[in-house]
C-alpha cells in the first residue's frame, strides 16, 4: 500500500493529461470547423469526440483516468450553397462539418475547469506534504 | 530524540514512493518474534536508496520531458515527487546531525 496523498497526486495528474487530451480533441474540432473536402462530394471534417475510463493503478493503489477511445461524431453533415468551392456537388453544394462552436466552446471551458479542479487538488497535496515533512524540522 | 525519527521513518519511506519492503515497524510487541523487525539503520538505508531513486526518476523524467518524450504532466510530477523526497532526505539529515551533535556534547 502506497501513501495515499501520493496516490492522489498520481490521480490527479492522470486527470490533468486526460483533461488536456480533450483539450487537444476541442482544438481540432475548432481548427477544422470550415475545413470540407477536396473532391466533388467528398465529405468534410468529422467532428471528434473523446470518451474517458477508469483504470486501476496498481502501483499507487488509486483510480486513475485515461483516454478510452478518441471516435467520431455520426451526426449528419449539413449541406451549404458554395459554387465555387472543390467540394461542391453538381448542384453547387458543399457538405460542411458536423461542428457546433457552442459546443465546441461548452465543452472547451469544462475541460478548463476540470484542469484547474486537478491542480488545486496538486497543490494542497504539495502543501499537506510540506507540512507533514516540516513536523520533523520544528521540534 | 531518535525516537521520534524511529516513529516517523516508515511514513517517511513511504512518502519516498518506496515499495512496502520498508520496516513493519508499528508491529505490536505480542507478535515480535514473528515478525522479524527492521533495525532503524536498516530502515534508513533503505530510506535513502528509495530517496536516490526517486530523485533519479525525476531527472530522467526531465530530460525526456526536454526531448518530448514525456508530457508536462508527467515531468511535473516526477519533479514533484523527487522535490518532496529531498526536502524529507534534507529533514531527516537535520535530525540525524542534530541528535549526532547532542551525543558529541554530552559530559562524560
Amino acid at each position: 500500500m502506497s501513501d495515499p496523498l501520493i496516490a492522489s497526486t498520481r490521480s490527479a495528474a492522470s486527470g490533468l493529461f486526460a483533461q488536456s487530451s480533450r483539450m487537444r480533441v476541442v482544438s481540432e474540432n475548432i481548427a477544422n470547423a470550415s475545413t470540407t473536402g477536396k473532391t466533388p462530394g467528398a465529405d468534410p471534417y468529422q467532428r471528434k469526440t473523446i470518451s474517458f475510463q477508469s483504470v486501476m493503478d496498481e502501483n499507487a493503489g488509486a483510480d486513475l483516468v485515461q483516454v478510452d477511445k478518441i471516435s467520431h461524431d455520426e451526426t449528419p453533415f449539413e449541406t451549404q450553397y458554395m459554387p465555387g468551392n472543390a467540394a461542391a456537388d453538381s448542384n453547387g453544394m458543399v457538405k460542411m462539418p458536423n461542428v457546433n462552436m457552442l459546443v465546441e466552446l461548452a465543452d472547451m471551458r469544462e475541460a478548463s475547469r476540470s484542469y484547474t479542479a486537478n491542480t488545486q487538488v496538486i497543490k494542497q497535496v504539495r502543501e499537506l506534504v510540506s507540512m507533514t515533512i516540516d513536523l520533523m524540522r520544528s521540534t | 530524540m531518535s525516537l521520534s525519527i524511529a516513529m516517523l521513518s516508515p511514513e517517511i519511506s513511504r512518502i519516498g514512493g518506496a515499495a512496502p519492503t520498508a520496516a513493519p515497524a508499528i508491529t505490536p510487541p505480542a507478535s515480535a518474534g514473528s515478525v522479524p523487525q527492521a533495525s532503524f539503520a536498516d530502515t534508513l538505508a533503505s530510506m535513502a536508496t528509495d530517496a536516490i531513486s526517486t530523485i533519479k526518476a525525476g531527472e530522467t523524467t526531465a530530460t525526456a520531458g526536454m526531448k518530448g518524450q514525456a508530457s508536462l504532466q508527467q515531468v511535473v510530477q516526477a519533479v514533484m515527487m523527487a522535490e518532496q523526497t529531498l526536502q524529507t532526505v534534507v529533514a531527516v539529515r537535520d535530525k540525524v546531525v542534530g541528535a549526532y551533535q547532542e551525543i558529541s556534547r554530552m559530559q562524560i
